[in-house]
C-alpha cells in the first residue's frame, strides 16, 4: 500500500482538466440541439414544436445505469432502454430443461423499444428536428461522463484530505 | 374582369391599401437584430406597427391574433368573390398540414390534436374526424376535401381552379404562386419522408395532381431514395434548379430558407399588380414571414446565437 505520502501522491488530479473538457463539449450538443429546435419551429411553425405536442405518456428512452468500481467508486452509463447489460441477463425463471423437445417455460421477452418522441410532431418532420434529437442524445452520453468524472474528482480529494491528516499526524512533533 | 370594373375595384375592395406599409423595413431588422435582450426587442417592436400590443407579452400567438384581426377585417368588408377568396385562404388555416396527411394514413382522432390549429381554422370544438365534419365543415369550401380525404394539395388544386376561373390578373399572379406552394409541399415532404414508414404508394396519394411537376417530376420525386436523386428531379425544372443549387451557399441556407425566400419574392412582386385579389393573399403571407422573423431573431438573442441572427428573410 505504501506510506501515506507514497498514497497521497497516487491520488488522481489530472480528473479536474477532462472534466472541463468533458463540460465544455457538453455545451456545444446542448448549444446546437436547442438551435436545431428553433429552425424546426421556424420551419413548421412555433405551435408546432412545443409541449401541445408532448404525448400524454411518455417512456424514457434512455436510462442511467451505474456500477461500482474497483475502489469503490461509481461509474455512470446512458444506455437505451429495452436493451439489457450483460449484468441484467440470465434466466428469467429457473426451470428444468429437457435435452430434446420445446423448453417448457418461456423465453424472457425483452422490452419493447419505447416510441420515437419524433412520431409527437408527425410523420414527415424536418432534418432540424432530426438534428436536434441527435444532439441531445449526444450532449445525454457527454452529462453520465461528466458525472463520474466528479465522481472520481470527489472521491480523490476525500482520499487526499485523508491521506493528508494521517500524514500530519504521523509528523514529529505533532503528539 | 369586366371593362370598367378596374374603376369600382378599388371602392369595392380596395381596402387593403395601406396594410402594405405596415411590413417591418430593413431598417427596422437592423434595429432588432442589435437587441442584446428580449426587452430591446420588446421596445423595438414598439416603434413599429405592432405599438404597444406586444408591450407584455411577446409571443408568436399574439403576432397571430392580431394577423386573425386584420383578416377579419377584411373578411367583414368583403363582397364576392373576394369573399370565397378569403375562405379559401382560411382553409389552410383549418387543418394542420402533417396532420391532414397522417389523418389521410392513419385516421388519428382529431382530439389528438389539441390547440395545434391556427386561429384562422379553429377545429377544436369536435372530437372525432365525423363530428367535425358536421359541425364546422360541411357548409364551408373544405367540406368536398373531408368526403374523401383530408389533403393539403386537393384544397390547394380546388383553390388554383377557382383563381384560373375568376381569370384576369388574380389567376395571372395567383396560378404561379399555388403551383409553387404545392410544389414546395412536395420536394420539402419527400425529403422529410425518408426513414419513415411511408411507402411509395402511400406518398404518391399525396402528391399534387396540378402544376408543373405533374405527371412526370411526381413519378421521379417517387422512386428518390437520397436528396441527391431529389436535386437531379429538380434540375429539370428551372426554378427549382436554381433554388436546390443555393442550399449550403451564404450563410448555409437550408433549402426550406430558399423555398421561403423565392415564395417571399413571389408575395412582394403580387403588389406591382393592380385590380386583383392576389395582394390579399400575399398580405398574410408576407405577415407570416414577418413573424417567423421576428421569432428567429427573438430565439437567437435568447439563446445568445448572434452568429445565425441574420439567417432571417428579408421582406422589403
Amino acid at each position: 500500500m505504501g506510506t501515506p505520502l507514497e498514497r497521497s501522491s497516487r491520488v488522481p488530479i489530472g480528473c479536474p482538466d477532462k472534466l472541463g473538457g468533458a463540460t465544455r463539449k457538453k455545451v456545444a450538443p446542448d448549444s446546437n440541439g436547442w438551435l436545431s429546435l428553433a429552425k424546426a419551429r421556424y420551419a413548421m411553425g412555433a405551435k408546432s414544436v412545443g409541449p401541445l405536442q408532448y404525448a400524454s405518456h411518455m417512456e424514457p428512452q434512455v436510462c442511467l445505469h451505474t456500477s461500482e468500481a474497483q475502489e469503490g467508486l461509481q461509474k455512470f452509463k446512458v444506455v437505451r432502454a429495452g436493451v439489457h447489460t450483460p449484468e441484467e441477463v440470465g434466466p428469467g425463471e429457473a426451470a428444468l430443461r429437457r435435452r430434446k423437445g420445446p423448453a417448457k417455460t418461456p423465453e424472457p421477452q425483452s422490452s419493447e423499444a419505447p416510441q420515437d418522441p419524433l412520431n409527437w410532431f408527425g410523420i414527415l418532420v424536418p432534418h432540424s428536428l432530426r438534428q436536434a434529437q441527435a444532439s441531445f442524445r449526444d450532449g445525454l452520453q457527454l452529462a453520465a461522463d461528466i458525472a463520474s468524472l466528479q465522481n472520481r474528482i470527489d472521491w480523490g480529494r476525500n482520499q487526499l484530505r485523508e491521506l493528508q491528516e494521517k500524514l500530519k499526524q504521523l509528523e514529529p512533533g505533532a503528539a | 374582369m369586366l371593362e370598367g370594373a378596374e374603376l369600382y375595384f378599388r371602392v369595392d375592395h380596395g381596402y387593403l391599401e395601406g396594410c402594405k406599409a405596415s411590413l417591418l423595413t430593413q431598417q427596422d431588422y437592423i434595429n432588432l437584430v442589435q437587441c442584446e435582450t428580449l426587452e430591446d426587442l420588446k421596445i423595438h417592436l414598439q416603434t413599429t406597427d405592432y405599438g404597444n400590443s406586444l408591450a407584455n407579452q411577446t409571443n408568436p400567438l399574439t403576432m397571430r391574433k392580431r394577423l386573425c384581426g386584420e383578416f377579419e377585417y377584411f373578411q367583414n368588408h368583403s363582397l364576392e368573390p373576394l369573399s370565397t377568396f378569403l375562405t379559401y385562404m382560411t382553409c389552410s388555416y383549418m387543418i394542420d398540414y402533417d396532420s391532414a396527411d397522417e389523418w389521410c394514413l392513419q385516421t388519428k382522432s382529431v382530439k389528438e390534436i389539441p390547440g395545434t390549429c391556427h386561429p384562422l381554422g379553429p377545429v377544436n370544438i369536435a372530437e372525432t374526424s365525423s363530428d367535425l365534419f358536421n359541425a364546422i365543415l360541411v357548409e364551408t369550401p373544405l367540406a368536398p376535401f373531408f368526403q374523401d380525404c383530408m389533403s393539403e394539395n386537393s384544397y390547394l388544386e380546388t383553390f388554383y381552379k377557382f383563381c384560373k376561373n375568376h381569370g384576369d390578373v388574380t389567376a395571372e399572379v395567383m396560378c404561379p404562386v399555388l403551383e409553387f406552394e404545392a410544389n414546395r409541399h412536395t420536394f420539402i415532404n419527400t425529403i422529410n419522408s425518408f426513414g419513415t414508414e411511408l411507402s411509395k404508394e402511400d406518398w404518391e396519394t399525396l402528391y399534387p395532381s396540378f402544376s408543373k411537376l405533374y405527371p412526370e417530376g411526381l413519378w421521379l420525386l417517387a422512386q428518390a431514395e437520397d436528396f441527391d436523386q431529389i436535386k437531379s428531379v429538380a434540375d429539370h425544372y428551372g426554378v427549382y434548379k436554381a433554388l436546390f443549387e443555393a442550399v449550403g451557399g451564404s450563410g448555409g441556407k437550408t433549402l426550406e430558407d430558399e423555398f421561403y425566400e423565392h415564395e417571399v419574392q413571389m408575395n412582394v412582386l403580387a403588389f406591382n399588380r393592380q385590380f386583383h385579389y392576389s395582394v390579399f393573399y400575399a398580405y398574410v403571407k408576407l405577415k407570416e414571414q414577418e413573424k417567423r422573423n421576428i421569432v428567429w431573431i427573438a430565439e437567437c438573442i435568447s439563446q445568445r446565437h448572434r452568429m445565425k441572427i441574420n439567417s432571417y428573410i428579408p421582406i422589403l
